[in-house]
């Protein structure tokens, strides 16, 4: 996905006067990447909260909480919707 | 499995640390020494031992019910582990756990080999490997050691066992056939780990064990003085011992002693070894051993958070709580006095 993910951005980069030359087009992609690395992160953080769960139910806010933090990247993101 | 691999280890990770955490600590240990048989029962009822404690409890009474509960857990929590992990951890996990294996089919061919009934054999199986609860059975059900290696035709042990039974045949002692079993544990336990640096640190943790292993044949050969060929006990993978030194040193238990203070176990086995050319006593090294690789089990669980050796480290510790209750349970059983118990305990 990594490997995907980079070749993504060279071929966003190299066709410079194409895409990324409207505003709000770069806004939508950034705040789409920015989506996608909370999504990665929130993979691994979810899996080890409902193994915790499993062993322990008092763990569910806590769980929950740590799950959703890297959700942040994505609200960060979108302030460059607002400045664009 | 995705793209980016599977998100299995964070979720059995999670789920172990759980469990490590609810382990007796040293202070509740300190209770237990102080307790006879039926309060330890009445302990673990109120600890992650309750549901084996309420089945096996109308059964069996004493220190058996305790044996018996603490082995049951020991089965479940390890077949979870099995359950729940897949793919290459699976894998890894797996190969440690078939030294529950190994270990039930040693126990069905003796008890085949003794004649006892099916039922003794069962209560001594610890159900914690691989084999699932069929094979369990067919195994339980066979009638002749012949029967016991048709069961396991067609898992790794089958051609090993296969290949020993002439030799059992001719001698009518079973180590060729325990050898056998022992022996393709081993062989499968290092064959084709990865090269990634946890499982690097699993193999130099495992090769450690296999070390141990080996000193300790040889310690209590060179002791005992028998007419052993050292060579045949000899377990392949380790570090610390070829066959030929293995051999050449366990005639000689000054010469043994040097060797291994000079190993780079010298550090965590120093004092023990002292204590075995003073006092003669193999018990202490024993203990050192264990607590050696109970401490670096320890350590490989908070390097690598996301992979195969927490898990080991859980695995470990949980064997030890087992091993110490246990010891605990029979010292009453036995009336050794408390500060006698403690000694026997193997605690960081």
């Amino acid at each position: 996905m990594f490997e995907a993910t980079s070749e993504l951005g060279n071929v966003v980069l190299q066709e410079g006067q194409g895409t990324l030359t409207n505003p709000s087009a770069a806004a939508a992609l950034a705040v789409g990447l920015a989506a996608l690395g909370a999504g990665y992160a929130e993979r691994g953080i979810g899996s080890a909260a409902v193994g915790a769960m499993a062993e322990d139910e008092g763990l569910f806010v806590n769980g929950l909480i740590l799950t959703v933090l890297p959700e942040t990247l994505v609200i960060l993101a979108l302030v460059v919707v607002f400045l664009v | 499995m995705s793209a980016v691999g599977s998100s299995n280890p964070e979720y059995v990770v999670a789920r172990v640390r759980a469990r490590r955490g609810k382990l007796y600590s040293d202070e509740e240990y300190r209770k237990l020494t102080r307790m006879g048989p039926a309060e330890i029962a009445r302990f673990m009822e109120e600890s992650t031992y309750e549901a084996e404690i309420n089945a096996l409890g109308s059964r069996h009474g004493g220190v058996d019910l305790i044996e018996y509960a603490l082995n049951r857990n020991l089965a479940k929590q390890f077949e979870g582990i099995l359950d729940w992990s897949e793919g290459r951890l699976y894998d890894l996990i797996a190969r440690y756990l078939r030294k529950f294996d190994a270990r039930n089919v040693k126990t069905v061919i003796r008890g085949i080999y003794v004649d006892a009934s099916t039922e003794e054999i069962e209560v001594d199986l610890i159900r914690a490997g691989e084999f699932d609860d069929r094979r369990i059975r067919r195994l339980l059900e066979a009638e002749s050691i012949e029967g016991v290696i048709e069961v396991l035709d067609d898992t790794i042990y089958g051609p090993a066992l296969e290949e020993a039974y002439p030799a059992y045949e001719e001698s009518g002692i079973l180590v060729p056939l325990e050898n056998a079993v022992d022996r393709t544990f081993y062989d499968h336990l290092l064959s084709e780990l990865g090269r990634d640096e946890p499982t690097r640190q699993y193999e130099s943790f495992l090769t450690a064990e296999i070390d141990f292993r080996n000193a300790r044949n040889a310690l209590r050969l060179a002791r005992s003085g028998a007419d052993i060929d050292p060579a045949e006990y000899f377990i392949e993978g380790g570090d610390l011992f070829t066959r030929d030194t293995l051999a050449r040193l366990a005639r000689n238990l000054d010469e043994l002693v040097e060797y291994i203070a000079e190993s780079q176990y010298a550090d965590d086995l120093g004092p023990a070894l002292r204590e075995l050319e003073e006092a003669d006593s193999l018990i202490a090294f024993e203990h050192a051993t264990d607590a050696a690789l109970l401490a670096y089990g320890d350590q490989l669980g908070t390097i690598h958070p996301v992979s195969v050796t927490p898990v080991i480290s859980y695995i470990l510790a949980k064997e030890r709580e087992v091993q110490n209750i246990r010891a605990i349970a029979r010292g009453k059983e036995a009336g050794l006095s408390d500060a006698e118990i403690e000694e026997e305990l193997v605690i960081l």
